[in-house]
């Protein structure tokens, strides 16, 4: 199972896909991948889980990832 | 859907005041129409947040709201940060991290605050002030941006220097709460 955390004013909420072979897993997944390019198109940036911390990711949507998070664009002022 | 009992005090309230909840209660009003109904997470890139008062989480946001956004935000920071970075900020109540672009300066990050620039003597500071006003685009719970802030510095430093404002005085920051 893997997980986008998409932090927002809630604190955080979850996007989750499995990674078994079904056609509900394949639509998660695909709805996972369009969640984080969205994210990005928007100025947004991602990371990933890389052990016991996150990491700024530029790679593509891995769906065997374990955790990616959506982090906020930033401004001055 | 339950409606409160009108409020007796509400029609004594100033013309102003007046004013000010019927703007409140229309941004309010588009604020959810803008939510797909169907949609469970929330997706603030695709809003503009900059009608918001500082520090606000948006219309319709309660005191249990807060408290409970807060406390996942604190769960995600821990998470993000990994549990050595947790546990110095735990004890410090600051994290800081040295800069990649700027040999001997230090980024000093803490929550819902500005970013401080520590400079040993001697050292070129690339800012006219020591306090960088950086903020998300959307409102979040200030723990939760601080471990987002700490991303950026260790990651994309480019960023920090791209948009920071720097300022002469600390403050706490408008879009967090």
């Amino acid at each position: 199972m893997g997980r986008i955390i998409v932090a927002n004013r809630r604190g955080h909420q979850v996007v989750e896909w499995d990674t078994v072979d079904t056609e509900e897993a394949r639509r998660q997944v695909i709805e996972a991948e369009r969640i984080l390019r969205e994210a990005r198109e928007s100025g947004c940036l991602v990371s990933r889980k890389v052990g016991d911390q996150h990491v700024i990711d530029h790679q593509p949507f891995d769906p065997a990832a374990e955790e990616y998070q959506i982090v906020a664009p930033i401004a001055g002022g | 859907m339950i409606r409160r009992p009108k409020s007796i005090r509400s029609s004594r309230r100033s013309p102003e005041v007046e004013i000010a909840s019927w703007w409140r209660r229309l941004l309010g009003f588009l604020f959810e129409l803008e939510e797909p109904g169907d949609d469970t997470v929330e997706r603030p890139w695709r809003r503009n947040w900059d009608y918001l008062p500082k520090r606000s989480a948006g219309p319709g946001f309660s005191s249990a709201d807060y408290a409970e956004a807060r406390r996942r935000a604190r769960d995600v920071a821990r998470l993000t940060l990994g549990e050595d970075q947790w546990s110095a900020l735990q004890r410090q109540g600051y994290l800081d991290h040295p800069s990649r672009l700027f040999p001997g300066l230090t980024y000093r990050l803490r929550i819902g605050r500005r970013i401080e620039v520590l400079a040993p003597p001697g050292t070129p500071m690339p800012w006219e002030h020591r306090f960088l006003c950086i903020n998300p685009t959307y409102p979040l719970p200030e723990e939760e941006f601080l471990a987002h802030l700490f991303l950026y510095v260790r990651d994309r430093e480019d960023i920090i220097v791209r948009v920071a404002a720097p300022q002469p005085w600390d403050q706490t920051l408008g879009r967090t709460f």
